[in-house]
């Protein structure tokens, strides 16, 4: 019994580590805490619920829906950050004003869904289970698991071994001194915010048949989860959200079987609360200055 | 008024040391300047003395109260002021609010009487608006009252800095790099305002490149060189000393 | 009807976040990253409704509890936030935010869960509010005169400036945040009695979204700003039936629009304009005066 249940919180983990990954991608790199996230993460499983219901394949949907989620990313960028960044307060100001790109998207999906929750049709993804040492598993629960292994490998390797990663990481160290080594701040806004909406993406897809619902409203409870790993996970950091993610998939699945119900949200918001007091860099180290000035 | 003093104060950042083993006074009613090429360590000596930065080792003592610990409000509210090499001013407020901000330290009325708008308050207001106004004057900076601070030219923002600390009234004020950027005249005009806020018993320590202006206003001066102090007597003295020299010009 | 009759649920309403909107400026006022007000408001409106409704307390008595319980919960929670800068402050509070929603919904018992509680008197008229509001705006406009008011825009503007003149950046943090909760609470319980029913879902996320909007329209430095902003978005529904069905869709693109081009309001923006024109005709004048002297 306590192996499904740490088995269904590395699995829940996952989902919202895939969430988590995008949205830490762009606060270590660019400094601002992006809102709209949850908007790119809903409007994916939009764009793959469509692209499933106009016939056609799962993978195909996928795939639109990543490059749509992309695009719209970098077109947020474009509309609700560019203008800001001649800014002193730029963290107020992108907070403010992704909030804002955000309630567009809900608004938007709002209308097009006739405030109803869709659902994949039924077969979208064959239902198979297995059975393991009284262990049951669906073959979408595995697939969702590698896939994160596999996204978060990918990331890793584009960082930390191509020449693209280590212009967005040299900007995300100090961004004007990357400027005068010759990095083009177009290209590496070009590439986070494509990737992180594609990682939104495609988390949409799969959250939206995970629990067969697509549903303008699905990205805040995502988005909420979100703060809580990228503050554990330390601001910035990709292994951190990785590991926070499932750590908190467990923590919740465990809480929901021990725990009284209902106090589950209240211990995981208590955990942040206290996390942001005594360690607020995360457990991994952020890089930003959490603390007010004093001697130091 | 008391007087700051130094005592084998130092800092190191990881394995750097930016300030190592520097003593000094700044006495009431003089200047004293603090001079030495760039990177030196003098900018880092003002941060410890205001509390911005944790000791390493040594003790800041004004008027024989140990201020090394103190929180930078709580060393300004002792009497330790200061400028700053950029000028920081409060640029959406007018450069009377700016003024007006200096007084903070000597505000009496109640967080009350301010919510409620009590008599004690108001009577507060009018007294340090009056008194802005009067330093205004003074400073010939009375048409720009009501302009935000941060679209002022650079030399009247350095004044309305000057004023705002002569407003602080501090025991010690810490000037670090006023006049440059200025041209001689100007410089002058704010040597002038130095001696005469020493003359009513302020200790000002002033941390300057020009030497010629240190010169002619400091009764002793220090000289800082890789965070060690290399030199400390009247200017004239000092100025002349070969170590001084070659720090400045190098071993030619 | 009369015209004040059609108008008077929607004039209340307006009054209400005219208080939620001080409650939101305060904090941002002294350079506090709050977003606490849902959570003040939350309370202060079932602790009104429970009173009320479950011990029959009278009217004053109740709205006096939850003022003083938004009051004594902004105490609490400022002592270790004041610790904490920025986007850190926000997730800080949304978290505050979040934990209290969660245990509404826990304690079911009293609280009703979900549901929320249901048939609350009206008890409160507009006059009370208006009354209300005017002693909020009185104090606001007291604190803005004083020398608190000057600290906070000196906190705000430069934290270092601050602690230089003297300014206690903790203390002023803290009485920022003992202030918004004390409205906050106040109108919570306002709101409970003019609505008949409240549900924790009322102080949700589009709550934080339209408090924040009040103040980003309003500006954030003068007593006029909230009651401008939240006039505008209160009455924007009322404009044309188009921004009433995309009410979050009008919201959103007012906030990316204002926060690009007057991140400082409309009220702060206009009297700082005004204040900059005054400016450059007095150095024209006297730029004329000194050529006229160098002529002669």
């Amino acid at each position: 019994m306590i192996v499904q249940q740490l088995l269904n919180g590395l699995i829940s983990g996952s989902v919202y580590a895939l969430f988590a990954l995008g949205f830490t991608l762009i606060s270590g790199t660019h400094r601002i805490l992006n809102l709209a996230h949850a908007g790119v993460f809903m409007t994916g499983a939009f764009i793959g619920y469509y692209c499933v219901v106009l016939g056609l394949p799962l993978w195909l949907a996928i795939v639109l829906a990543m490059i749509g989620s992309g695009l719209l990313s970098y077109f947020i960028d474009i509309v609700a950050f560019q203008q800001l960044r001649a800014q002193k307060q730029i963290e107020f100001a992108a907070l403010i004003s992704s909030i804002g790109a955000n309630l567009i998207l809900i608004n938007i999906a709002q209308r097009l869904s006739d405030t109803q929750v869709l659902s994949f049709p039924f077969g979208t993804f064959p239902t198979i289970f297995f059975h393991f040492a009284g262990v049951r598993v669906s073959a979408l629960q595995l697939m969702i698991v590698a896939l994160v292994a596999v996204l978060f490998g990918l990331l890793l390797f584009y960082l930390y071994k191509t020449s693209f990663g280590r212009q967005v990481r040299a900007v995300a160290g100090n961004e004007r001194a990357a400027m005068l080594l010759g990095v083009n701040p177009k290209s590496v806004y070009f590439q986070t915010f494509f990737i992180s909406g594609a990682l939104a993406g495609i988390a949409g897809v799969l959250i939206g048949l995970l629990f067969s619902s697509v549903y303008f409203l699905m990205g805040e409870p995502y988005l909420l989860r979100g703060f809580v790993i990228v503050i554990l996970g330390g601001l910035g950091s990709i292994p951190g959200a990785v590991v926070a993610g499932l750590l908190l998939g467990v923590m919740q699945t465990l809480a929901t079987a021990y725990l009284p119900p209902g106090l589950t949200d209240a211990m995981i918001y208590s955990l942040l609360f206290v996390g942001l007091l005594i360690r607020p860099s995360g457990l991994f180290g952020g890089q930003a200055i959490a603390v007010a000035a004093g001697r130091r | 008024m008391p007087s700051l003093v130094l005592e084998r104060v130092s800092k190191r950042f990881g394995g750097i040391t930016a300030v190592s083993d520097v003593s000094f006074e700044v006495p009431e009613a003089g200047i004293t300047g603090l001079i030495g090429p760039n990177g030196a360590g003098k900018t880092t000596v003002v941060n410890l003395i205001t509390g911005m930065y944790k000791l390493t080792s040594g003790e800041i003592r004004l008027g024989g109260r140990n201020v090394g610990s103190a929180q930078p409000h709580e060393v300004a509210r002792l009497g330790i002021s200061r400028t700053f090499q950029n000028i920081r001013l409060l640029p959406e407020a007018s450069v009377l609010d700016n003024v007006i901000i200096g007084f903070h330290r000597h505000e009496k009325a109640s967080i009350a009487a301010g919510m409620f708008g009590f008599n004690a308050s108001l009577s507060e207001i009018r007294e340090f608006r009056e008194r802005a106004r009067a330093l205004l004057d003074r400073f010939h900076m009375a048409r720009f009252a009501e302009h935000p601070a941060g679209y002022l030219a650079y030399g009247h923002q350095r004044r309305v800095e000057m004023m705002r600390a002569v407003a602080m009234n501090p025991a010690i004020l810490l000037l670090d790099e006023p006049v440059a950027g200025m041209n001689d005249v100007e410089a002058g005009e704010l040597g002038d305002v130095f001696q005469e806020l020493a003359s009513s018993g302020m200790g000002l320590l002033l941390i300057e490149h020009n030497i010629r202006f240190v010169t002619k206003l400091c009764q002793n001066v220090h000289v800082l060189d890789t965070g060690r102090t290399i030199a400390a007597g009247p200017p004239s003295v000092v100025m002349h000393d070969p170590v001084v020299v070659t720090a400045y010009l190098g071993t030619a | 009807m009369g015209i004040f009759e059609v108008y008077h649920p929607l004039f209340n309403f307006f009054l209400l976040n005219v208080g939620y909107a001080f409650s939101q400026q305060i904090v941002l006022r002294a350079g506090v990253f709050s977003v606490a007000t849902g959570g003040f408001a939350a309370l202060g409106a079932y602790c009104t409704a429970i009173l009320v409704v479950d011990y029959q307390v009278g009217e004053f008595l109740a709205l006096a509890a939850s003022l003083a319980l938004g009051m004594l919960t902004g105490l609490i929670l400022s002592w270790p936030l004041a610790r904490l800068r920025g986007v850190y402050q926000a997730i800080a509070t949304l978290a505050f935010v979040q934990i209290v929603t969660a245990l509404l919904l826990y304690a079911e018992d009293i609280t009703g869960g979900a549901i929320g509680i249901n048939h609350i008197p009206r008890l409160a008229t507009t006059w009370q509010l208006l009354i209300a509001v005017a002693i909020v705006t009185y104090i606001i406009f007291s604190i803005g005169r004083s020398g608190i008011g000057r600290a906070f825009d000196a906190i705000r503007q430069d934290e270092t400036v601050a602690g230089m003149l003297g300014v206690s950046i903790r203390r002023y943090h803290i009485l920022a945040f003992v202030i918004s909760g004390a409205i906050g609470g106040l109108f919570g319980g306002f709101h409970a009695l003019l609505v008949y029913s409240i549900e924790p879902a009322l102080f949700g996320f589009e709550f934080l979204a339209m408090v924040l909007t009040f103040i980003v329209l309003g500006g954030k430095g003068s007593v006029w700003g909230p009651i401008i902003g939240t006039a505008i978005i209160v009455s924007l529904p009322e404009i044309a039936r188009p921004l009433a069905e995309n009410r979050q869709m009008a919201q959103g693109i007012l906030m990316m629009v204002m926060i690009a081009y007057l991140p400082n309001g409309v009220y702060d923006s206009l009297v700082s304009l005004i204040r900059q024109r005054r400016a450059a005709k007095w150095d024209r004048a006297n730029q004329e005066k000194s050529h006229a002297v160098a002529g002669a």
